[in-house]
C-alpha cells in the first residue's frame, strides 16, 4: 500500500521538513476525529514537493501539523532540528504557510493590500519598530511578483476573489522563507495566473527554497519534482513525479476515475469520462441507462 | 518561452520615506484633536446656568467654581471616557474580528450593574455601616464588577484560545449577571431609580480626580494596545496565519483582553453605561482612512472621546436647565450612523 | 433707677449676646451616612432633594430659607417658585452649587452627595423610613436649621396626635378589617413593617403582608387572593386593570367594591414619610371609615 519509490535519505540536512509517527486527532471531545494516523513523511529541501489526495484525505492537516499550527502527536522536525524547539520568531522567517480559501471573513478588508503584504514581514520586523527600508524592499518585490503593485493602496475588500489571492500570495513571498507551505494556492486565479505561479515556484525552487503544495489541480500537482498522495488519513505514495510509477499510483488512488496523459504541453491529469463506473456519486442508485 | 505576465525581476526601487499610512492619518488624527479642542472651549459654556458664569468668572469665585471645578472636568472627563471606550472597542473588533464587537462584549457592563445594584442595597440596608462596599463608593463597585465579570469569562471559556467559546462565555455571564442584577432590584426595590440612572450613563459627578484617573488608565492602555496592535493585524488574516507568523498568540491575547477590561471598567465606574460609543468609533475611523491596528487604536480613541464629548454638550444643552441622559443622545446617534451605514452597503 | 440701669443694660447685652452666639454657634449633626457635618452658623440657604425633607423644613416654618429643591418635591404652595434641581439620583450639580445653598438636605441613596461634597458643599443625608425614623429625622433637620429641638418635638407631637384623632375617629370593627396596600403595578405591595403599614397598625387596620415579608415585598398575585383583604387600597396612578387581573374577582374587596382609589396628590402624601403623616393618617382612615362594614 504505502510503497516509497526512493529510500528517506538518512542525511538530516537535506531534508527541510521530516515527520515521524504523526497522528492528528481533530473534533469536540466527545467525537474525536483521527485525520492522520501514524504518518511518516520526507520533504527534501530544494525541491517542489505537492500533495493530492481525494477529499477528506488530510491534506490541510498534514501541512498544518508540518507547519505546527495543530496539535499533534509524533516528531515534526524543520531543517533538521525538532519544530518545538524553534523560537516562534525564528521558525516564522523559516517556515511561511498560505491558509487554505483566501481570508473568508472580513478582518483584512479595511487594509490596504500594501498593509496585507506588509503583514509578512512581522516575524523580521523588531517588536515596536516600524517597517525598515529592507521591509518596504520585500513588500515592493512580493507585489510586484504577483502583479499587484499597480493597486497597492486599494482596499483589501474591494478585490475579487482571484485578486485577494494573489496579495495574499504576496504576504507569503514577502516573508522571504526558504520553506513555503501552501494549502489551496490556485484558489480563484485564473489560468493565465495559475501558469505564472508556476513558473514563480520553479524560480525560487532554483533559488533553493523550498515548496510544498497542496493541490486539487492534478495537472498542475504534476508538474512539481515530487508528488506526495495522502488518503484516509495515510501518506499512500510518494516519489519523482516524472516517474511511470507515480503517474501509475495517481490513477490508482482515484480509482482510475482518472487518466494521465501526455501532450505537447506535458502531462496533463483529466477525469475519465468515457465510460459509466460501478457506483456512481450518488451511490445506493440504479445507474441511468440512456438507451 | 512564452512572455510571463509575472515579472521575476526584483524591483529595485528606494523605500518610501514615510509610510503611505502615516501621511494618512496625521491629517485626521490632527483634525479629530482639533475638533476635541474646540467643543472642549465650548464646553465650558454649556451648562444649567447657561453662559453667565464664563462672563462672571473673575468677579465671582461661585462662578469661577462652576467653570472650572464643574464643567471643565465634565467636558474632559466625557472626552476621556469616549477616548477609553473607543479604544476598547476598536481592540474589541479586532480582538474577535468581528465589526459588530464592543467594549461590553465580555460581560462587563453587566458585572458592573450588578455590583452598583448590590453596593446601593447595601447602602439602604445599613446606612451606618462602614462596610468595605460603602467605602468603595459607587464608582470602586463599578469597577471591581465590570473586570471580575470578565475574568468571570475568560474562567468559563477556559483561557482565550477559542475565540469563539470566548465571545459565547460572554455572552452566558452576560445574561447570568443581568438577571441577579434584576433579582437583586427585585429584593430590594429602592434601587430600581438608582440603578436606572446608572444604566443610562451620566457624566455629571466626574470631577478631576476622575478625570485623571481616566486619563492615567486611558494612557497605559493606549500605550499597551499600540503595542500589541500587529497581534490583532496578524489576526486579521485568521488565527492559524497570525500563529505561522511568529505571534505568540495565547498570552498576548490575555493582554488585549485586559486591555478592554481595564478600559472598559474605568469609564463605566466613571460614567456609567454609555452604549455605542465604542462599536461607532472604530467604524468611524474606518470609513475615513484604512489602516493597521496599530493607527486605528490611536484614531479610535481621538473619535470616541469627540463623539462622547458632543453628546455630552448636546445632553447638557438641549434642554437646558434640564438634561438628557447623555447615554439616550448616544443611542440615538450611533444608532442613526448604523442606521446610515446598512443603507449605504445595501445600496 | 439710673444706678439700677447698667445691670439691666448688662443683662440685656448679655442674652443678647448670648442669643447671638448660640445663633452662630457651630452646629454639628450626624447624618444617615454616619458623617458628621459641622457647620459654622445656622444655614440661611438650604437646598433639598428629597420631597419628605422639603415638606420637614416648611413645616418647621423655615420654608423662606429654601433656595433650591428636587422636581418631585410638590408641597406646599410655597415652594412652587423655587428653582428645581434634578431629582434625587440625578442631581444638577451645576444648579445647585450655583445657587450658593448653606446645606444640602439629601437622600442616602442620592449620588450626587460625594461630588457636592467634593466641592466643598456641606451635605446631610437623610433618609426615614418608619414612624420611629421620622421622628429622629425631624429632630435633626430642626439642628441643622438651629432651631430648638422642642420645635420638632412639637411638630411630632401635633402629627401623632392627628394620626390618633384618625385612629379614634374609625368604628371598633376596623381591627377585623384586612388592608392590602398596593404601591406599585408589579405589585409591590406596602407590608406591615413599611412606613405605610405602621400607619395602618396605628389606625388599627390587619395588613394581609405580614412583616416577615419586608416592608415592600414583590408579590404573587395570587397571594393577594388566597389573603381575601376586605379593603384594597391602591394610587391613581396604579389602578387601572388591577381589578382585572385572573382570580381577583373573588376578592372579597373587589367583589364588594370595596376599593380606595387615591388620586396622584393624596397618594403622595400618603406614601412620603414626611410631616403630612397626620394628612396621610386621614385619608387612609376616610377610606376605611367607608368601607368598614358597622
Amino acid at each position: 500500500m504505502t510503497t516509497a519509490l526512493h529510500p528517506i535519505p538518512t542525511d538530516a540536512a537535506a531534508l527541510a521538513l521530516a515527520a515521524q509517527r504523526l497522528r492528528v486527532e481533530l473534533g469536540p471531545a466527545r467525537s474525536r476525529r483521527r485525520v492522520l494516523d501514524g504518518v511518516d513523511v520526507a520533504i527534501r529541501a530544494g525541491r517542489w514537493t505537492s500533495i493530492v489526495g481525494p477529499n477528506g484525505a488530510g491534506k490541510s492537516t498534514l501541512l498544518r501539523a508540518l507547519a505546527g499550527l495543530v496539535p499533534a502527536q509524533g516528531n515534526v522536525s524543520l531543517l533538521g532540528r525538532p519544530l518545538v524547539q524553534w523560537p516562534h520568531r525564528q521558525r516564522a522567517r523559516t517556515l511561511a504557510w498560505l491558509a487554505q480559501g483566501g481570508a473568508v471573513d472580513a478582518g483584512a478588508d479595511d487594509l490596504t493590500v500594501y498593509d496585507v503584504a506588509m503583514l509578512g514581514r512581522l516575524p523580521h520586523r523588531g517588536w515596536l519598530a516600524p517597517p525598515s527600508p529592507a521591509d518596504h524592499a520585500a513588500v515592493e518585490a512580493a507585489l510586484r511578483q504577483t502583479q499587484a503593485w499597480e493597486w497597492r493602496e486599494r482596499a483589501f475588500g474591494t478585490l475579487s476573489g482571484g485578486e485577494r489571492q494573489r496579495v495574499l500570495l504576496a504576504r507569503l513571498l514577502a516573508v522571504q522563507a526558504p520553506v513555503l507551505l501552501m494549502d489551496e494556492p490556485l484558489a480563484n486565479l485564473d489560468p493565465p495566473h495559475q501558469a505564472d505561479w508556476v513558473a514563480l515556484v520553479r524560480a525560487l525552487v532554483a533559488q533553493g527554497n523550498t515548496v510544498v503544495s497542496v493541490l486539487h489541480d492534478l495537472t498542475i500537482a504534476l508538474q512539481a519534482d515530487e508528488l506526495l498522495i495522502v488518503a484516509a488519513g495515510a501518506v499512500r505514495y510518494h516519489g519523482m513525479c516524472a516517474a511511470r510509477q507515480t503517474q501509475q499510483a495517481l490513477e490508482a488512488v482515484f480509482e482510475h476515475r482518472v487518466r494521465v496523459v501526455g501532450s505537447d504541453v506535458g502531462l496533463v491529469v483529466v477525469p475519465d469520462v468515457s465510460s459509466t463506473p460501478p457506483g456512481s456519486l450518488s451511490s445506493g442508485t440504479t445507474s441511468w441507462n440512456p438507451s | 518561452m512564452k512572455p510571463s505576465v509575472w515579472s521575476l525581476r526584483l524591483a529595485s526601487a528606494p523605500a518610501p520615506l514615510t509610510s503611505p499610512t502615516a501621511a494618512r492619518c496625521w491629517p485626521l488624527a490632527a483634525a479629530l484633536v482639533l475638533a476635541a479642542a474646540v467643543l472642549g472651549t465650548l464646553g465650558l459654556g454649556v451648562g444649567s446656568t447657561g453662559i453667565e458664569p464664563v462672563w462672571a468668572m473673575l468677579a465671582d469665585p461661585i462662578a469661577a467654581q462652576i467653570v472650572w471645578d464643574i464643567r471643565a472636568p465634565r467636558t474632559l472627563g466625557a472626552w476621556a471616557a469616549g477616548a477609553l471606550l473607543g479604544l476598547a472597542g476598536a481592540v474589541a473588533q479586532g480582538l474577535f474580528r468581528n465589526p459588530l464587537a464592543d467594549p461590553f462584549l465580555l460581560g462587563s457592563a453587566a458585572g458592573a450593574s450588578l455590583t452598583v445594584a448590590l453596593a446601593l442595597a447595601a447602602l439602604g440596608v445599613s446606612p451606618f455601616a462602614a462596610t468595605w462596599i460603602v467605602r468603595l463608593g459607587l464608582t470602586g463597585a463599578a469597577f471591581v464588577g465590570a473586570v471580575a465579570a470578565v475574568l468571570l469569562t475568560l474562567a468559563l471559556a477556559r483561557g482565550v484560545q477559542h475565540t469563539l467559546r470566548l465571545l459565547l462565555a460572554g455572552v452566558v455571564v452576560g445574561m447570568v449577571l443581568g438577571a441577579l442584577t434584576s433579582l437583586v432590584t427585585l429584593l430590594v426595590p429602592d434601587v430600581l431609580q438608582a440603578m436606572q440612572a446608572f444604566l443610562l450613563g451620566s457624566t455629571g459627578f466626574v470631577g478631576w480626580s476622575a478625570c485623571a484617573i481616566m486619563m492615567a488608565v486611558g494612557t497605559v492602555c493606549i500605550g499597551a494596545a499600540w503595542a500589541l496592535a500587529r497581534v490583532l493585524d496578524g489576526l486579521t488574516l485568521g488565527e492559524a496565519t497570525a500563529q505561522s507568523l511568529g505571534l505568540p498568540l495565547a498570552p498576548l491575547r490575555l493582554a488585549l483582553v485586559a486591555v478592554i477590561a481595564l478600559a472598559t471598567g474605568t469609564a463605566v465606574a466613571q460614567t456609567g453605561l454609555i452604549a455605542f460609543v465604542g462599536l461607532a468609533a472604530p467604524h468611524l475611523v474606518r470609513s475615513l482612512v484604512k489602516v493597521t491596528h496599530g493607527w486605528l487604536v490611536a484614531l479610535a480613541s481621538l473619535m470616541g472621546g469627540l463623539l462622547l464629548m458632543a453628546a455630552d454638550l448636546l445632553a447638557r444643552g438641549l434642554v437646558a436647565p434640564q438634561e438628557i441622559p447623555v447615554g439616550v443622545l448616544t443611542a440615538v446617534l450611533g444608532g442613526g450612523y448604523l442606521l446610515w451605514l446598512m443603507h449605504r452597503r445595501a445600496g | 433707677m439710673r444706678r439700677m440701669g447698667w445691670p439691666v443694660w448688662a443683662l440685656a447685652l448679655g442674652l443678647v449676646g448670648w442669643l447671638g452666639a448660640a445663633w452662630a454657634q457651630p452646629i454639628t449633626v450626624t447624618d444617615d451616612r454616619g458623617r458628621t457635618v459641622v457647620m459654622p452658623a445656622a444655614p440661611q440657604r438650604v437646598v433639598s432633594i428629597l420631597p419628605s425633607l422639603t415638606e420637614t423644613v416648611c413645616e418647621l416654618q423655615q420654608c423662606h430659607r429654601l433656595v433650591g429643591v428636587d422636581r418631585y418635591s410638590n408641597w406646599p404652595a410655597a415652594i412652587q417658585a423655587l428653582p428645581r434641581v434634578g431629582g434625587g439620583i440625578d442631581p444638577n450639580v451645576e444648579a445647585i452649587v450655583a445657587l450658593r445653598p448653606d446645606v444640602v438636605l439629601a437622600a442616602v441613596s442620592s449620588r450626587g452627595s460625594e461630588r457636592l461634597e467634593a466641592l466643598g458643599l456641606k451635605v446631610v443625608a437623610l433618609e426615614p423610613k418608619t414612624h420611629a425614623d421620622m421622628r429622629r429625622v425631624m429632630g435633626t433637620v430642626a439642628r441643622v436649621l438651629g432651631l430648638p429641638a422642642e420645635d420638632a418635638e412639637r411638630l411630632w407631637r401635633h402629627i401623632d396626635a392627628a394620626v390618633s384623632a384618625a385612629a379614634q375617629s374609625l368604628p371598633p370593627n376596623v381591627r377585623r378589617t384586612k388592608v392590602y396596600f398596593e404601591v406599585n403595578r408589579a405589585p409591590y405591595a406596602a407590608g406591615a413593617s413599611s412606613f405605610i403599614g405602621e400607619t395602618l397598625a396605628r389606625l388599627g387596620a390587619q395588613n394581609i403582608v405580614p412583616a416577615e415579608l419586608g416592608p415592600f415585598p414583590k408579590l404573587n398575585p395570587e397571594f393577594v387572593v388566597r389573603a381575601n383583604p376586605d379593603v384594597i387600597m391602591v394610587g391613581a396612578r396604579n389602578a387601572p386593570g388591577m381589578t382585572e387581573r385572573p382570580g381577583w374577582e373573588r376578592i372579597r374587596a373587589v367583589r364588594e367594591r370595596r376599593v380606595c382609589v387615591f388620586a396622584n396628590d393624596d397618594a403622595d402624601t400618603i406614601i412620603r414619610p414626611g410631616p403630612r403623616l397626620g394628612e396621610g393618617a386621614r385619608l387612609l382612615a376616610d377610606c376605611l371609615r367607608k368601607h368598614v362594614q358597622p
